[in-house]
């Protein structure tokens, strides 16, 4: 239950040797950059210099793509040039080799698409029979085709202008179609027909002939420059699969350039000692890899390397690496679900792996079914990932000691009787429906441990930082603990065991006492710290009266939650039930069919409640787990620990 | 009537204003609409937009013609307010054909303009395609009037005859065009009004009177501002120029066109209801349209009656037209982003 202790590193050395240095930091796996200088900092500045690379880069990844190949990470050693111009000449020289098969393949697509738009003009007009060069050649008549909105098509023959129109076909906003008129007042018609937003088809010159005709050239030549464009396309790919290890060298190298150039932007620049350019890099490592990570810059000559205690620069704050066994670990996910814990907070991956398991284990206990999902995540441990089938194995488990316990098998609730009589022990198995109460009682108690487990932690995680509100005066502080399990002691004691524990200086000292602390825990909170007495926690006036209503709700809030939250572990026991149940149903459905049905009753039974109630289950637990239990005594408001790499990625941004 | 339609509930006509409601310009897609350089620019960014996608279908983005635009947005209002209406059987109630009204009187305006300025065909070009199947007046007849009177002559039979009926031509057959515009409206406003008491009642009856006036008087309230700033009109010359509904009790809005300058009723607009709004702005559309787009917002968050709800959806509805319509114009004439933002009604 601890976070990773961290070294504040401050890494300097001259503007040369910046690029190794960066690459050391990358290759040790384990260093978390910091801007080296926020705002205000008069001791330098930040490096802002444009990234070269990244031009080349983004001109490269149109050149591969545009040449049909998927970049893959490739070992760049055996490329020696280095420098943007270097890098940029080869670009060149690829795209000059390929200019010509591109041009050709530009100029094919651009007539493919103009032929491939008159076809579609060309389409609407099939009824006109007139050779469209006659029509276009008459002296004294203009002829426009085009397409009118559908709605203006009734305006025409209000028009007392001399033109006429022959439609050729409707669609459901359009009316294509054809109008005649004098050459003389052509301006005028055209002006008006413009009005009604009549959109003209400019036909290309080379349409000759009736509509017909036109289209069968046209498809014509759309054969021959598909065919064209089809054998262009292979020549691209001949020069693909030629030149790919060189292009793959090339893209990974640039793509290597560019990311390493960007990590440049959280660098420092400083004036050396002897007035040089330098650089400083901030960060943070584990502590213990103090002497892993300077042995790495040994070979540098001018870059050395600072620790420095992880509170030590006030402008950041150190990153938090959760320190965990192999037995809690795949259940950081769920902490870091929440949120990861400050760094000089409290890890609470132990305890959610315990509870979690726990709770799992008592509320989906089944000994077969705990099986199948123990062997489920070993065999699928690739597809849910290390984290989430170590989690279901570790739950897989749980489930199947609670269901031994209950001496459920796949829902055989007395399979097995015998093995515990055999054994002797005659208090096992417990058989759910027969002891309910004894179910529901235990899962309130489980509820109530885990409650003042809560508010323990909190009060060690409050003493930590030095936070008496919280330790003390909170309703989860040694107040609140105390309030807590004087009331469950005197009810328990009371009802269940017929004990008269609540006597006036019980209530008073242990009940009314910490009650009145939680009352006014910021005014006793600010007597520790500040010793002076203030009604709010930032100094704010605020009168006695604001005081008291404010405080008398939270109060109201806080006892709410108490209750509300010890009856919310209620669940644990109902979902025993709900299991026990199911399976019951499941059996009964089996009992009534044939017998060559009831194994496929039983399988796709158990199949259905693993599937239902376990996610019901998991997603119950979890949210115990924050509701009930997280809420109490963790913020979550860390920062995680990001090593820098340089990981390979065949995406770029255009 | 008032028993079949508190039968009726309108409930889903509410939750699918609301539903359109929700498909409207942001002030992000009006920021990336300014982002564009061209009128194609614009038309294409339209016609991806969940708002006007089916309006833009078949359009080519690359020859649409800007006028074109502006009337396929003026469509999308106008085929959203058809598909409200017909949701729920509701455009068999009088009260839901207001917005045909609207654009028939615009057309009969259009035509009465027509014949007072003897452009031929100006009304024809101009009229909107898509009114002549869904108007009960004969639109394109209307195109055959040479004079006035002919056109009162053509418009027998229809709500409109009446009101203009009573205004007399001059010997040239042309005719006063604001007496005919104020008359129009006037007559549409209180037949609404009419409308809102004898079909609604209780609280759907009292928000959509609101409605109605708090239109009435904003759109008097500009015009009163022009009349007083550009021609110098009196008092008493304003109050006969505007909307005046008959029976409505006089209220604070009096004082207003009795103001002596400008500048003064633009104190008295800065501190009313009418032009409330987040931003300084000495244009009065500006400054009214953005009050309004607030209050009508407002409005339709909170109503639970149809006839309301679609009352203020189509006026937001035809802000929003505005507004677009304003930056498509911009970006036509390449106006400077700035000044555009300035100048936009909602942002």
């Amino acid at each position: 239950m601890a976070i990773e202790k961290m070294s504040l590193v401050s890494i300097t050395g001259d503007m040369e040797e910046l690029d190794d240095a960066l690459q050391k930091c990358c290759d040790s796996g384990f260093f978390h950059i910091e801007p080296a200088f926020s705002g205000g900092e008069g001791r330098g500045h930040l490096l802002n210099e444009k990234n070269e690379y990244e031009a080349i880069l983004k001109r490269l990844s149109q050149f591969v793509t545009y040449v049909g190949l998927t970049p893959v990470e490739t070992d760049h050693s055996s490329l020696s040039a280095k420098s943007p111009d270097e890098l940029s000449a080869m670009c060149d020289e690829l795209e000059n080799e390929l200019a010509a098969l591109k041009d050709k393949k530009q100029e094919d697509d651009q007539r493919i698409s103009e032929l491939s738009a008159a076809q579609i003009q060309i389409e609407h007009l099939k009824g006109m029979n007139s050779d469209f060069q006659q029509l276009f050649s008459c002296k004294y008549v203009s002829v426009r085709i085009g397409r009118l909105p559908i709605d203006n098509y009734s305006k025409l023959e209000y028009y007392n202008e001399n033109f006429f129109f022959v439609p050729f076909e409707t669609s459901e906003n359009f009316c294509w179609e054809m109008y005649f008129c004098p050459e003389s007042e052509k301006e005028l018609i055209d002006d008006l027909f413009r009005s009604m937003y009549f959109e003209r088809i400019m036909l290309p010159r080379y349409v000759s002939g009736n509509a017909d005709e036109a289209l069968a050239r046209i498809n014509d030549e759309l054969k021959e420059l598909k065919a064209s464009s089809a054998e262009t396309d292979k020549k691209i790919s001949d020069f693909r699969n030629s030149r790919e290890k060189e292009l793959q060298v090339l893209f990974s190298k640039v793509r290597f350039l560019s990311d390493s150039f960007e990590l440049r932007r959280n660098v420092g620049a400083i004036n050396g000692r002897i007035g040089n350019r330098a650089f400083m890099i901030k960060g943070f490592i584990p502590k213990k890899r103090e002497d892993k990570f300077s042995e790495l810059f040994k070979q540098l000559e001018t870059t050395t390397v600072t620790y420095m205690p992880a509170d030590a620069d006030a402008s950041c704050t150190p990153p938090t690496m959760l320190k965990n066994n192999f037995l809690t670990r795949p259940f950081t996910m769920m902490v870091e679900m929440y949120g990861l814990p400050e760094y000089d907070g409290i890890n609470p991956t132990a305890f959610v792996a315990l509870t979690y398991t726990l709770l799992f284990g008592i509320m989906f206990g089944d000994l077969g079914q705990g099986l199948v999902l123990f062997l489920g995540s070993i065999l699928l441990n690739k597809k849910l990932g290390a984290k989430a089938a170590g989690m279901v194995r570790r739950v897989g488990l749980s489930s199947m000691v609670f269901g031994t316990l209950y001496g459920s098998f796949f829902g055989y609730e007395e399979l097995l009787d015998p093995v515990f009589e055999n054994l002797g022990i005659d208090f096992l198995p417990l058989k759910v429906f027969r002891q309910t109460n004894f179910i529901l009682i235990t899962a309130v108690g489980i509820g109530i441990a885990l409650i003042v487990i809560s508010m323990l932690l909190n009060i060690y995680a409050g003493f930590k930082k030095k936070d008496y509100e919280k330790a003390i005066f909170g309703c989860n502080g040694i107040c609140g603990l105390i309030f807590y399990s004087s009331v469950i002691v005197g009810v328990v004691g009371s009802i269940m065991f017929d004990m008269k524990i609540m006597s006036t200086p019980f209530v008073i000292c242990l009940i009314v006492i910490p009650l009145i602390c939680i009352f006014c825990r910021v005014p006793f909170a600010a007597a520790v710290k500040y010793k002076k007495l203030q009604l709010s926690e930032d100094g704010e006036k605020m009168t006695i009266g604001n005081f008291i209503v404010e405080n008398f709700f939270e109060m109201f809030e806080f006892v709410l939650s108490y209750v509300s939250n010890t009856m919310s572990f209620l669940r644990v026991g109902g979902f025993v039930l709900s299991h026990a149940g199911m399976m019951l149903v499941v059996m009964t459905l089996m009992d009534g069919a044939s017998a060559v049905a009831q194994p496929i009753v039983l399988v796709i039974g158990n199949l259905f409640v693993m599937a239902m109630e376990g996610m019901i289950v998991a997603i119950q637990i979890i949210r115990l787990e924050f509701y009930e239990m997280f809420s109490r005594f963790y913020d979550g408001g860390g920062k995680p620990f990001e090593p820098i790499s340089l990981k390979f990625s065949a995406q770029v941004e255009q | 009537m008032r028993a079949t339609l508190e039968c009726y509930s309108t409930n889903a006509t509410v939750a699918k204003i609301r539903a359109m409601h929700g498909r409207m310009f942001t002030a992000d897609n009006y920021r990336e609409l300014m982002t564009k350089k061209s009128v194609p620019e614009c038309a294409e960014y339209l016609s991806r937009t969940e708002r006007y996608r089916s309006a833009f279908k078949d359009t080519d983005p690359n020859t649409i013609h800007r006028g074109y635009l502006e009337e396929l947005l003026n469509k999308a209002n106008f085929d959203d307010y058809i598909r409200v209406c017909e949701f729920q059987g509701l455009d068999s109630i009088p009260y839901y054909r207001f917005l045909i009204s609207r654009r028939e009187i615009q057309c009969i305006l259009l035509m009465i303009n027509n014949i007072n300025s003897e452009l031929e065909n100006s009304y024809l070009n101009s009229l909107p395609g898509y009114m002549i199947r869904r108007s009960k007046v004969k639109l394109l007849e209307l195109s055959r009037a040479e004079t006035f009177d002919e056109l009162v002559k053509i418009l027998k039979g229809t709500p409109y005859y009446k009101p203009l009926s009573k205004i007399k031509a001059d010997p040239d057959g042309k005719v006063d065009y604001t007496a005919c515009e104020l008359a129009l409206r006037k007559d549409d406003f209180e037949k609404l009004i009419k409308y809102a008491e004898d079909v609604f009642i209780g609280s759907e009856e009292r928000e959509l009177k609101e409605i109605i006036y708090y239109e009435i008087d904003s759109t008097n309230i500009i015009n009163a501002y022009r009349m007083k700033k550009y021609f110098g009109y009196s008092a008493e010359k304003i109050k006969n120029s505007i909307i005046n509904i008959s029976g409505r009790p006089k209220g604070r809005i009096q004082k207003y066109y009795e103001l002596d300058t400008p500048e003064q009723m633009l104190d008295w607009i800065e501190n009313s209801k009418f032009g409330k709004c987040d931003r300084d702005t000495d244009v009065i559309e500006t400054r009214i349209m953005q009050a309004r787009y607030r209050w009508l917002s407002h409005v339709l968050a909170g109503t639970t009656s149809a006839p309301v709800a679609l009352y203020a959806f189509v006026r937001l509805c035809y802000i929003e037209e505005k507004n677009l319509v304003h930056i498509i114009e911009a970006i036509r004439y390449g106006a400077d982003t700035s000044v555009l933002e300035k100048d936009m009604l909602i942002f």
